[in-house]
């Protein structure tokens, strides 16, 4: 009897901490999507600066004065730059070097935060970039929702904000200034034509989808989806597993790809680090460059190396240096004149024949 | 009178518990092959069965080490950090030759095996707690020491993720092997029997005068040993050292395996054979939904399903 009360007290704990495992490995599987969602900015045809997609004329613009700001020279105040995530990804890395490259070409004065993909990590470091007597800010954001004490914080102070790479959810031209990214839907579609190209527009494909829900995921799919309806209707997509925009997931996953499905012609990863995942895996089951085709999105290093390899027929870029665009921005608010509230930005694209001598370009 | 008649049917209850404790397992894998052979295409080839073994080997490898954990009734939640540790430290140190590399990286292993065995045994704070500690800290370790992926150019390290020997990677030949040599520690020797005592009962053990400490150190030590190697193994492979997302949930894939494979969390008893078919039997489920590529949210889900059978099972013998 005493044996049996004994056992059911420690089998407590032990649920206990099964339970927090649970939960704790839930939580830093949310943190490895979002770093792996990194690669969710955009950039131009294999270039290292950022060009404008849009606005088309007539959209909606923003001013110093809707805003209710005051015209600085942005030569003499100071700029307050907050990354969600800490750069341990070529993406991060690369954005937050260009925001303090382009700071340190027009002699701006700029104080930088490292959230480390915590959310109120970054409220705390936006309010004290506030306090340390930031006159603009560019915020890359972990989340879209949950900025009103900042926005508030930042009003009473009227300085102006510029969202980076992922949108806050509040009104443009009140709350902020202006949204600067890609469009994931359009990067899909690209990476559809690279695919039809590369496959002929027939036969079987796969996707290595990245996290589940994020936006960037599903955009990505849904753009590479329309295009190959509309354009390849004999190109069929027959298998989607997500590869969690991790590299050895990708190599799981195509490993069980290619025996299960030896059809296949193309795999479409919406990220690098899947596709690389995949070249692995082809590699490793005594495959030879090109006899699948492999479109990725990003334009990392290694991925572009994959090109001159013949591993991989083409990548659509993702361009992570918003420090110009942003400057820009920030310079033509602050003169008064007026700047588009959403700057959709043009992406690039790597194939074989850009490839080797835009390697260089890639970050 | 009324106590037999209230008895009987508990006791076939109970039988039939006690049975899908031991072989449930066994059977689910075979059910799994059985199922796979009969609908999915091109399942039964040399080269299907060669790519589930590599792929679980890694997971035995780091199952074996937490089996021994459950076994003295604790939890290592740091074996995923510790893969990655490992990977970042052969990153870094491959530029030395393979073997100095691999020396480092058994030193960086033990001394997180030190750390948690001796928060254990010496400071008496929870298994979970402790290991959770070493979870976030090894991983954050690992990415001061190797901040992004960097893909490992070695002709060594590639043989070892893709090199075989009379067709057997190596992958799969040093989880057999690690493997019967942890079932052998486990049975036969002394070590394994104060491990169990250890287990069954702490306050006992300690009062029948055995090495508690030493023991508890020994098996957290063993346990970020067996992580490491899985951690390199994986990195072989992969060709790359991917210290952010290597190993992530791998604690939780060698938690279900153990359990599954009949090691029941409260101690006191370890099923090695058990916990190598847990593992496969995880290995077939996912490889079977991702194979007629059915939603990734199914996977979660029937491992769930598996999980909560295996706890099920397990709950008739914490009964008697």
């Amino acid at each position: 009897m005493q044996r049996t009360t004994h056992r059911r007290s420690l089998a407590r704990p032990v649920a206990v901490s099964l339970a927090a495992a649970v939960v704790l490995t839930a939580t830093s599987c949310a943190k490895s999507e979002d770093d792996a969602a990194g690669g969710n900015s955009s950039a131009t045809a294999a270039g290292a600066e950022q060009k404008v997609a849009s606005p088309a004329p007539g959209s909606k613009t923003c001013t110093v004065e809707a805003y209710g700001a005051e015209k600085i020279d942005l030569k003499s105040a100071t700029v307050g730059f907050s990354q969600s995530e800490k750069e341990a990804n070529p993406f991060r890395i690369a954005e937050t070097q260009s925001i303090k490259d382009e700071a340190k070409k027009r002699g701006v004065k700029l104080l930088t935060a490292n959230a480390q993909s915590q959310f109120s990590k970054q409220i705390s470091d936006v309010q004290d970039l506030l306090a340390k007597g930031a006159d603009l800010l560019v915020i890359a954001p972990l989340n879209s929702d949950g900025w009103d004490p900042v926005l508030q914080a930042a009003a009473a102070k009227k300085v102006p904000i510029v969202t980076i790479d992922r949108k806050i959810n509040a009104t443009a031209c009140k709350d902020y200034v202006s949204f600067i990214a890609s469009d994931f839907v359009e990067q899909g579609k690209r990476a559809a034509d690279q695919m039809i190209e590369a496959t002929g527009g027939k036969g079987e494909v796969a996707i290595l989808l990245g996290a589940a829900g994020n936006n960037v995921t599903t955009e990505r799919t849904k753009g590479f989806k329309d295009r190959i309806a509309e354009k390849a209707p004999e190109l069929k997509v027959v298998f989607e597993q997500t590869g969690d925009f991790a590299r050895e997931k990708g190599q799981q996953v195509t490993e069980q790809l290619i025996q299960s499905n030896p059809n296949i012609k193309g795999i479409y990863a919406e990220n690098d680090e899947m596709g690389l995942g995949a070249v692995a895996a082809l590699k490793g089951a005594g495959k030879k460059p090109g006899d699948i085709k492999i479109v990725t999105v990003d334009g990392t290093r290694n991925a572009v190396q994959g090109i001159v390899d013949g591993w991989i027929s083409g990548v659509i870029e993702s361009n992570p240096r918003f420090g110009p665009l942003a400057f820009q921005t920030l310079d033509t608010f602050t003169q008064g004149e007026e700047v588009a509230q959403d700057i959709v930005i043009e992406d690039g694209a790597y194939t074989k024949d850009n490839a080797k001598s835009d390697l260089g370009k890639a970050y | 009178m009324a106590e037999l008649a209230l008895r009987t049917p508990t006791l076939d209850k109970d039988r039939v518990l006690q049975w899908l404790q031991k072989y449930g397992v066994y059977a689910g894998v075979a059910v799994l092959l059985v199922v796979n052979i009969a609908i999915t295409p091109h399942f039964l080839s040399a080269e299907n069965f060669r790519t589930q073994a590599v792929q679980v080997a890694p997971v035995i490898i780091v199952a074996l080490g937490m089996a021994l954990v459950i076994g003295t009734e604790g939890v290592d939640l740091s074996v995923g950090a510790v893969m990655a540790l490992s990977a970042s430290v052969v990153a870094l140190y491959l530029g030395y030759g393979l073997l100095p590399a691999l020396l480092v990286v058994a030193l960086f292993a033990a001394g997180v095996g030190l750390a948690n065995g001796a928060l254990v045994a010496f400071i008496g704070v929870q298994p979970i707690v402790a290991t959770l500690a070493l979870m976030v800290g090894g991983r954050g370790l690992a990415l001061v020491l190797l901040p992004q992926l960097e893909d490992l150019r070695n002709p060594t390290l590639a043989s070892l993720g893709s090199g075989d020997v009379l067709g057997f990677p190596y992958l799969i030949l040093v989880a057999a092997v690690l493997a019967l040599i942890v079932a052998f520690v486990v049975r036969r020797t002394t070590f394994g029997r104060q491990l169990l005592a250890i287990g069954d009962s702490r306050p006992a053990a300690q009062l029948a005068g055995l090495p508690v400490r030493r023991v508890l150190i020994i098996v957290y030590v063993v346990s970020a040993l067996l992580a490491a190697v899985a951690g390199v193994l994986a990195t072989a492979r992969l060709q790359a050292s991917d210290p952010t997302s290597l190993g992530n949930l791998m604690e939780l894939s060698a938690i279900t395996a153990v359990v599954v494979g009949g090691t029941p969390l409260t101690g006191g008893r370890v099923n090695i054979a058990g916990t190598v078919a847990g593992a496969v039997l995880i290995q077939l489920l996912t490889a079977t939904l991702i194979k007629h590529d059915l939603p990734p949210s199914w996977t979660q889900i029937a491992q769930a399903v598996v999980i909560v059978a295996a706890v099920y099972a397990a709950r008739g013998r914490g009964k008697r």
